[in-house]
């Protein structure tokens, strides 16, 4: 682009065929991006993006918690031009609203019945152990059966041009959605145990509950039997359902990254008020103790990040015979290294860009306290760049921008 | 266990059809397409110089819902990608892809499409042949499974895919490009990549790279590469369309 205008400064002769870069950029998108991508080499120029980013760089983020008063937990996350606002709302789920309760939770509670039969003589750290285990696997069911967290995207919002406001969702709101809240699912973000509302029969004297653990740790010396009766007389009566509404407010490319992580942040400042089963009210009564709500303990960090790729030739997509192997494909990129490139991986994509890249990659990674890097998810689709030794640089660039996402989630 | 029952053009009406059955997922695919059509009142969304492409994915038991919107959205990237959609005939136009999903596990709210999507997926390609729709390059796919100890399922029943640890679908185009991939789960990039060679070889038979000549994969272990079963499908389609001529001759 610079030369363009260059070119235009040195001939004044013929101004009608010069154009101001924004202009360019609405008539030949394509070319515009490729111009910044691969100056000529003559014009000592380094390969750079439109937006003025090198290509695996992230937009600026930043995020802000507790914004709105009315909800449990609220974030606002700026990627960009991306902003998302997210509020999660927390209602009451009773046990006894939920049809198959009955049925599936004589079945899906075997971990108290297990412990009572077999093994009473059990010590009671062991038992935490159990039970801890047990949980990890009642908590997929139970989140999952009961429809504990419901997540919902909103475009409509007149975030970008093309979505008319108060409109019915899109297919991309949707399946954006779906996306976060599979997500949600199977990195087992939020545990099950924080969701739930116990009662405890008074058992001589009121005992004070909480958590369902509680009750274990407090019999050490009371011998297997008191553990017993304690455990029989504990109930699960309700569950906290999360409604987490995420609003896409502007719209500047990469929705998925804006929206997960403002869910992310909603979650880390979500708070739940203590919550029991009051007997003589049959419901569900909260402490309006500020004092006594508790946060909930997600697992781990699920950062996502991702990508677009650009192709230099433009009809790449529609030439019938051009397609090499993948082997020449290889050989190709060999000869490349020195040469002249022909695509770029740009990470976080804005809008201009996404209009212009076809193929899309996304990746979920967390990082295990000691910097092991976990992927939750990989997605690649509509291209044929991207194959093993690309993607595995992308899962190095998704495990830095762990680090930045960690640290502004930090703070904030 | 025995391989994929393809069926190409089950349906007279379309212009295009083809069923998909894999018997270790259990999942049995109805597909068909139409193109290119005109496509009614949506002079707006059509693109002057290319075809539109429509992705309909209808579940056995409950109207559509998230879940379908999102799968729709993958197939589409996916096929997008493989319809010449710029040839004679087609910008402007429509090109239709229904699939119905026959039998097999239905998918609740916010569960995995991946079991079904290389069913979904070959049904797609298959009906897309049928219906002679311009193509780049023809793809494959498969499902795989990584449990908690680490070993690899080739497309597991519904039982193996809750206890699995990850979940990962690959599709390769005929000539072996990674086209799509989508993996869910826990897991890291080297059990990825022991995936990745797993579902080339399912795919694709043999290893297609590396020229030592040692590295060509056991053949036998997979059955028949996906590829070759797309490949057979057509080839016994048009050898019975054209059994007259064939025998004439």
């Amino acid at each position: 682009m610079a030369s363009t205008t260059a070119a235009a400064a040195s001939q004044p002769a013929a101004p009608s065929l010069a154009l101001p870069p924004s202009q360019f950029a609405r008539l030949q998108p394509h070319a515009y991006l490729l111009a910044h991508l691969s100056p000529p080499a003559s014009s000592q120029q380094p390969s750079i993006r439109a937006n003025g980013r090198a290509p695996s760089q992230f937009r600026v983020t930043s995020a802000n918690t507790g914004s709105l008063t009315h909800t449990n937990g609220s974030a606002v996350v700026r990627v960009g031009d991306t902003t998302a606002v997210c509020g999660v709302k927390a209602e009451i789920l009773h046990t006894e609203d939920i049809a198959s309760w009955s049925v599936s939770h004589s079945s899906s509670s075997p971990s108290n019945k297990r412990r009572k039969l077999t093994n009473p003589t059990e010590k009671p750290g062991e038992d935490r152990e159990d039970g801890s285990k047990d949980d990890e696997d009642d908590d997929n069911s139970y989140i999952e059966d009961f429809s504990l967290l419901v997540p919902n995207l909103s475009l409509s919002t007149g975030c970008a041009p093309g979505f008319i406001p108060g409109a019915p969702p899109s297919a991309l709101a949707q399946s954006l959605s779906h996306q976060i809240l599979s997500l949600l699912h199977s990195s087992r973000l939020v545990r099950a145990e924080d969701l739930e509302i116990w009662y405890q029969r008074p058992n001589f004297g009121a005992e004070e509950l909480e958590r369902h653990n509680e009750g274990e740790q407090m019999d050490v010396d009371a011998g297997p039997e008191a553990e017993e009766a304690n455990l029989e007389a504990r109930e699960i009566k309700a569950f906290w359902v999360l409604y987490i509404d995420i609003m896409i407010i502007s719209l500047a490319g990469n929705p998925f990254d804006a929206a997960w992580t403002a869910v992310l942040a909603a979650l880390r400042d979500t708070k739940l008020p203590r919550a029991w089963w009051d007997v003589d009210n049959e419901t569900v009564v909260c402490s309006d103790l500020v004092s006594e709500a508790r946060k909930l303990s997600l697992r781990g960090l699920p950062v996502a990040s991702s990508f677009g790729v650009f192709e230099a030739d433009a009809a790449a997509g529609w030439r019938a015979v051009v397609i090499p192997d993948a082997e020449e494909e290889r050989k190709l990129a060999e000869s490349e290294r020195k040469g002249i490139q022909r695509r770029w991986i740009l990470a976080d994509p804005d809008g201009y860009e996404e209009g212009l890249t076809q193929e899309r990659v996304s990746l979920v990674v967390d990082k295990t306290s000691n910097g092991k890097v976990k992927l939750l998810k990989m997605e690649k689709n509509g291209g044929f760049a991207v194959d093993r030794k690309e993607l595995k640089d992308l899962v190095d660039i998704s495990a830095r921008r762990w680090d930045d996402i960690n640290q502004i989630l930090q703070r904030c | 266990m025995g391989g994929p029952i393809a069926v190409l053009h089950p349906l007279d009406r379309a212009d295009g059809s083809a069923s998909y059955k894999c018997p270790s997922t259990g999942s049995n695919i109805l597909g068909s397409v139409n193109a290119p059509i005109e496509l009614p009142g949506r002079r707006d969304a059509l693109k002057p110089e290319e075809a539109t492409i429509e992705v309909f994915v209808k579940p056995g038991t409950a109207p559509g819902g998230v879940g379908e919107r999102y799968v729709e959205g993958i197939l589409r990237t996916a096929l997008g990608r493989v319809i010449l959609g710029r040839e004679k005939g087609y910008p402007r136009r429509g090109v239709v892809i229904t699939l119905a999903i026959v039998g097999g596990e239905s998918v609740g709210r916010g569960g995995s499409y991946l079991p079904l999507l290389p069913a979904l997926l070959h049904t797609a390609t298959l009906a897309l042949l049928s219906a002679s729709v311009p193509l780049s390059v023809t793809l494959s796919a498969t499902v795989l499974a990584v449990n908690s100890a680490g070993e690899i399922t080739r497309e597991p029943s519904a039982k193996e895919v809750t206890t699995a640890t990850s979940l990962h679908v690959l599709a390769f185009t005929s000539k072996g490009h990674l086209l799509l991939n989508e993996s869910e789960g826990t897991f890291t990039f080297d059990t990825w990549d022991d995936v990745y060679e797993r579902a080339l070889a399912i795919c694709h038979g043999s290893s297609t790279f590396g020229s030592d000549g040692d590295v060509a994969m056991a053949e036998t272990t997979e059955g028949q590469p996906l590829d070759g079963i797309v490949r057979d499908t057509v080839e016994d389609h048009i050898h019975r369309d054209y059994a007259w001529k064939i025998d004439a001759a």
